[in-house]
């Protein structure tokens, strides 16, 4: 952790257990095997007939390496960079299983060098830290941090310069010190994309309902909804639920985290303001120089010459992907045994958790396999946005969500993940809980009661049950 | 003197490069969030700790916490449906008590409320007729006294945490004052109801509050023109002099330049003067803007109420 964020995680530290001490521990990942990464049960019974060699094939690009022209061996995607934050999407979605999160070993750190690409690694990613996205909250005038200018773009980590595939490319890297000095920069962990067909299939309609039903809760919370900018209905992926749907969530990843160009977002991405001729707050060259925009775009397209699962984009195929992943599978066992999970999950509704953590939403009727349609959706997720306050609080406005809403992250998989919160900030899924409490939080009473007025056991049986997830 | 400008230049470029170093744990980017048109007039999320007194003056309320209770976090901005956190208490770091508990004090406005209730006791019952199957009624809804007010209570039960909630309504100013009592101790909750006595809870010479005085009585109006579209929900608050003209404007949550362009629209309409009793008073009405939120079907139609 920062430093600006040891201090009030440990006031409130003081101010709550003050007396009531702190017994209860989470017990860490889950261990046995993954409990995610397969396919939806119809899935994989094939249901409907060649369903399932889409989603291995699906798969296997999620897998694929990309390399700036597709000419290395075992690196066969192509159009990575020029600017690029990994080079793999099972790279960074990869705990515990493909599809899933930020694993332990950071593979941003190799990614730094691979190939003879001359970049510095910065100083927030690290060998078993989580893997992270960067962002500047403002865009900087004369160098300092100008709140007139909202930034909050994912300003990539690495550049192609150096590789032995990216000929005379020659950009640099983002001032990351400089603006960490200044706390000026956000990190963002990838989300894990398990079930998310399920997510992608629940009516809006439904979190309405489920919004009135919370409605007069006894925790004072209300959220709201994140909406698609074009048509105004409910958006529900990412961070901020500020996605519409699987194809845009897959088709902006791929080109801002790794850079192939595609048939959504066409264009080789500059850092923010860099198309407008300014790198952190002096002028530069407009846009990204021609010699690293060598390849044509876009670099993944449908593929004309096949009439098979091959004429796919890579980028319909990776949405493919997450909308036929099945949810992770919950223990009813581990950790600390089904009683001790099954009170913990009764108190986690008892105390007011589950009014933004739902339980469960019901998809409607799909036409691409019976494993999404009316399907139960054990998610503990409302999908709304919360104000979570100033603990939390990352300061990028996505479409209706302010500095301080998030989407009520979907808990389905929590027991498996290593790093939790936006930016990673913990492994400990307690200090998660407690980075709830804070000036402007919806969840204040929630985790008050968390913390004040249950047992030590009490408060062990709803860890364990997280963890169960 | 030569000694003494570089000193004060090194000063300068030291305060220059904190100033560049924006704060920690400070939300800077702001969502929708509550304006009004001056700030004179009291608003119901300017309530405030004072010592261990919460006072607001909005809804007229003293309320004295606890011994050793405290507020370690403000609560969230209010919502785009016209909710309120007032207040969340917990025991400080130096109570001493054998029973520890929260307090939760929230409003919500009917005006904005997309639930069929329309008033304290309608509120409560709706809530115990809709309560989760995780709890148990200890008391159903009854009315009870409390400083002099009508209030609507009723308890319930987590058997499972072992945990009680006292749940208080009343009104004031078309709100419906709500008060979340929770403990695993019914002593502790019956004192702290016992204490809420002493509480000073009352609207005082406030504007009549009337529902959709807006829509029937506007003489002349000119309407906003929202240029961003954000889909959210914009509830504003509105006080009409007696003269007719408007003389304040709360916008409840709205962005930056949605609350800029509604304010300025609003501080030009006029309205027929509210009469009671053939006099011309003050009144406070709610005018919905932006996004209207899918609202379930009313029971009863709005009323006229203090």
């Amino acid at each position: 952790m920062t430093t600006r964020r040891v201090i009030p995680l440990a006031l409130s530290l003081s101010l709550l257990f003050a007396v009531q001490g702190f017994g209860q521990t989470d017990p860490g990942v889950r261990g046995g095997g993954a409990a995610a990464g397969a396919p939806l049960a119809s899935v994989a019974a094939n249901n409907p007939v060649t369903i399932l060699n889409f989603f291995n094939d699906a798969k296997d690009r999620f897998q694929e390496i990309d390399s700036v022209t597709g000419s290395l061996a075992g690196e066969e995607g192509k159009g990575l960079g020029p600017r690029f934050n990994s080079r793999s999407c099972a790279a960074c979605h990869a705990q515990p299983a493909v599809g899933g999160t930020a694993p332990s070993v950071n593979p941003q750190v190799a990614d730094a060098t691979a190939h003879g690409a001359q970049n510095t690694v910065p100083s927030f990613i690290t060998q078993n830290g989580p893997v992270r996205e960067a962002r500047f909250i403002f865009f900087t005038t004369n160098g300092v941090p100008d709140p007139n200018k909202p930034n909050g773009g994912v300003e990539d980590l690495y550049t192609i310069t150096g590789r032995v595939d990216a000929g005379p490319c020659s950009i640099a890297q983002p001032g990351f010190a400089s603006q960490l000095s200044q706390n000026n920069v956000i990190f963002r962990i990838p989300t894990p994309t398990f079930g998310l067909g399920l997510v992608e299939n629940i009516a809006d309609e439904t979190l309405l309902v489920n919004q009135q039903n919370n409605f007069n809760n006894n925790q004072g919370v209300t959220g709201t909804f994140n909406h698609n900018g074009n048509d105004g209905t409910i958006s529900r992926f990412g961070w901020k639920a500020q996605n519409k749907s699987l194809e845009l969530f897959a088709g902006e990843a791929y080109n801002v985290e790794q850079g192939v160009t595609n048939e959504i977002f066409q264009n080789e991405r500059p850092l923010p303001g860099e198309d407008m001729g300014i790198i952190g707050g002096q002028s530069a060259t407009n846009g990204l120089p021609a010699n690293c925009r060598g390849n044509a775009t876009p670099e993944d397209h449908t593929n004309f010459n096949t009439t098979a699962i091959g004429t796919l984009s890579d980028l319909a195929q990776f949405a493919m992907f997450m909308r036929l992943l099945a949810p992770p599978t919950p223990s009813t066992t581990v950790p600390g045994g089904s009683t001790s999970i099954n009170n913990g999950r009764s108190l986690f509704s008892a105390i007011g958790c589950a009014i933004c953590h739902t339980p469960s939403l019901t998809s409607v009727a799909s036409t691409f396999t019976p494993g999404l349609s009316n399907a139960t959706a054990n998610l503990f997720s409302d999908l709304e946005i919360h104000h979570m306050g100033t603990t939390l609080a990352d300061n990028v406005s996505q479409g209706g969500a302010g500095g301080d809403q998030f989407r009520t992250a979907p808990l389905w998989g929590a027991g498996q993940r290593i790093f939790f919160l936006h930016d990673g900030r913990t492994k400990d899924i307690q200090a998660a809980i407690l980075a709830h409490n804070a000036n402007g939080s919806e969840a204040n009473a929630s985790s008050f009661t968390f913390f004040q007025n249950l047992s030590t056991s009490q408060r062990q049986d709803i860890l364990n049950f997280l963890r169960s997830l | 003197m030569l000694r003494r400008q570089l000193v004060c230049l090194l000063l300068l470029l030291c305060a220059s490069s904190l100033l560049a170093q924006l704060p920690a744990n400070t939300i800077l980017v702001k969502g929708a969030e509550p304006s009004a048109s001056d700030t004179r007039t009291p608003l119901p999320e300017g309530g405030k700790l004072v010592k261990d007194v919460y006072e607001n003056r909005y809804f007229g309320f003293s309320y004295r916490l606890p011994s050793d209770w405290t507020e370690p976090f403000s609560g969230p901005p209010p919502s785009e449906n016209a909710g309120y956190v007032l207040g969340n208490f917990v025991p400080s770091s130096t109570f001493k008590g054998a029973s520890r508990g929260t307090i939760l004090i929230t409003a919500q406005d009917l005006f904005f409320s997309i639930i069929p209730p329309r008033n304290a006791k309608e509120l409560i019952k709706y809530s115990s007729d809709h309560l989760q199957s995780y709890y148990t009624i200890e008391h159903p809804p009854s009315e009870v006294t409390i400083a002099g007010r009508p209030f609507a209570r009723f308890d319930y039960t987590s058997p499972v945490a072992g945990l009680h909630w006292y749940v208080l309504a009343t009104q004031v100013r078309c709100h419906v004052i709500q008060f979340f009592l929770n403990s695993r101790d019914p002593k502790l909750l019956d004192s702290i109801v016992h204490d809420m006595d002493q509480m000073k809870l009352a609207a005082g010479d406030s504007p009549r509050c009337v529902a959709g005085y807006a829509q029937q009585n506007v003489i002349s109006k000119v309407d906003p023109v929202l240029t961003e579209r954000k889909f959210n929900a914009i509830p504003v608050r509105i006080i009409i002099g007696r003269d007719g003209k408007v003389k304040h404007v709360h916008v409840i949550s709205a962005f930056a330049s949605q609350a800029a362009i509604i304010t300025e629209a609003l501080l030009q309409w006029r309205f027929k003067p509210y009469l009671e009793n053939g006099e011309a008073v003050e009144v406070e009405t709610g005018i919905q803007f932006g996004n209207a939120p899918s609202r379930m079907q009313t029971a009863s139609t709005p009323q006229a109420t203090q």
